[in-house]
């Protein structure tokens, strides 16, 4: 199959209205990935293409990009089962473009510091280990899979509205730690969740969950935060 | 920015629009309860909202009133009942729903407005508003066309 990549280019060195969509013909085969169509381009038809790229198998989150108008991780995403003769490729919105598809994502790491993702625990650890009932890990179980690759955040109508907004993804490791039976810190996270920056921005929009490569059930897990702060405040 | 419409966004985008839609039609609702203390000015503002446009825009209000309050409860079930997996068919199942009383509130909004734009044209050249007495102050001067 003969495809065209419509591809977002961005040259830091112009203005910003100077960026375009460039397009690539690309031959793909069954199971070839947008991934492998990018670095096929890079390959033979230009090299200054700038994008994010690691693992190729779904576990480092590094090139999560818009396909086709939705936030998609580019390495598990195959080219023919899209079935389009033209795949238009764009940067994750909601960040500043470095080059190309590449975005700073500084702001994103910011906010996830700010929910404090981490054990705080201040209990002396047990001689083994601190250990939780199968019942107490069901409920962390699902956003433990999250990879960090920014999809859901960028793809949030809420973010792009308010940049000091933490996002889907803070959101969903507050909630792994707070619902953590090990974890005592939900009282240090309390001021940056019952926030107009916080929890409240969350309008129940489900694009986050609809660009989660992992499927983690994030517009549940932030409604039962809501509840929690709503449980201990109101 | 762009990004592919979703259920969830187009149900987000509808509900701000008919919470706008509402606010303004509520102060206006205020503004011409506001007339009430003079018999001829609200006669005035009356006849000019009994208006067969008008009518029509009532059905208007009546579709962002449905959506609306169906919305705040596909909210509620996704908030307080773990609604969140399924939101998209309770978007479906509740538009359904929606519509079903549309169809069932819209129809004598309609026939209404149907025979008001018919006696305007001079079968009837006074009317009332349904169930108001004819010397009571909800009466209607229609149209002299």
């Amino acid at each position: 199959m003969h495809i065209t990549f419509k591809v977002r280019r961005f040259d830091p060195n112009k203005e910003a209205s100077q960026a375009f969509y460039q397009e690539f013909p690309v031959k793909t085969q069954p199971g070839m990935t947008i991934l492998d169509a990018l670095i096929d381009i890079k390959a033979r038809q230009d090299g200054a293409l700038t994008f994010r790229k690691s693992c190729r198998s779904a576990i480092c989150g590094s090139c999560a990009m818009q396909i086709h108008g939705l936030n998609r991780l580019a390495c598990e995403t195959q080219v023919e089962p899209l079935k389009k003769t033209t795949l238009v490729i764009d940067p994750l919105p909601g960040f500043r473009i470095i080059k190309d598809l590449a975005v700073d994502m500084e702001s994103f790491y910011e906010h996830l510091a700010r929910v404090k993702p981490y054990l705080i625990n201040e209990e002396p650890p047990p001689a083994r280990e601190r250990l939780q009932s199968e019942a107490e890990f069901k409920l962390i179980e699902d956003p433990i899979a999250c990879i960090l690759c920014a999809s859901c955040t960028s793809s949030c109508p809420s973010f792009w509205y308010d940049t000091e907004y933490v996002g889907p993804s803070a959101l969903t490791k507050a909630y792994r730690y707070n619902f953590d039976s090990r974890d005592h810190g939900a009282g240090e996270r309390m001021e940056v969740l019952d926030n107009k920056h916080g929890l409240w921005r969350c309008h129940t929009i489900f694009n986050c969950m609809d660009a989660c490569p992992k499927k983690i059930k994030i517009t549940q897990h932030i409604s039962n935060l809501k509840k929690m702060v709503v449980a201990e405040r109101y | 920015m762009h990004y592919r419409w979703k259920t969830g966004m187009l149900a987000w985008v509808l509900f701000r629009l008919t919470g706008l839609a509402l606010i303004l039609y509520l102060s206006m609702h205020i503004w011409v309860i506001s007339n009430l203390h003079d018999r001829e000015k609200f006669d005035l503002v009356m006849n000019f909202l009994g208006s067969w446009q008008f009518r029509l825009l009532e059905i208007g209000l009546f579709i962002a009133v449905i959506y609306h309050a169906l919305n705040g409860v596909r909210i509620m079930i996704v908030d307080f009942w773990g609604g969140a997996v399924h939101q998209a068919r309770i978007f479906w199942i509740l538009a359904v729903i929606g519509f079903i009383l549309f169809i069932a509130g819209a129809y004598p909004m309609f026939k209404h407005t149907l025979h008001w734009m018919q006696s305007s044209k001079g079968i009837a050249r006074h009317t009332t508003l349904v169930g108001a007495p004819a010397d009571s102050p909800f009466t209607l001067e229609a149209h002299n066309v």
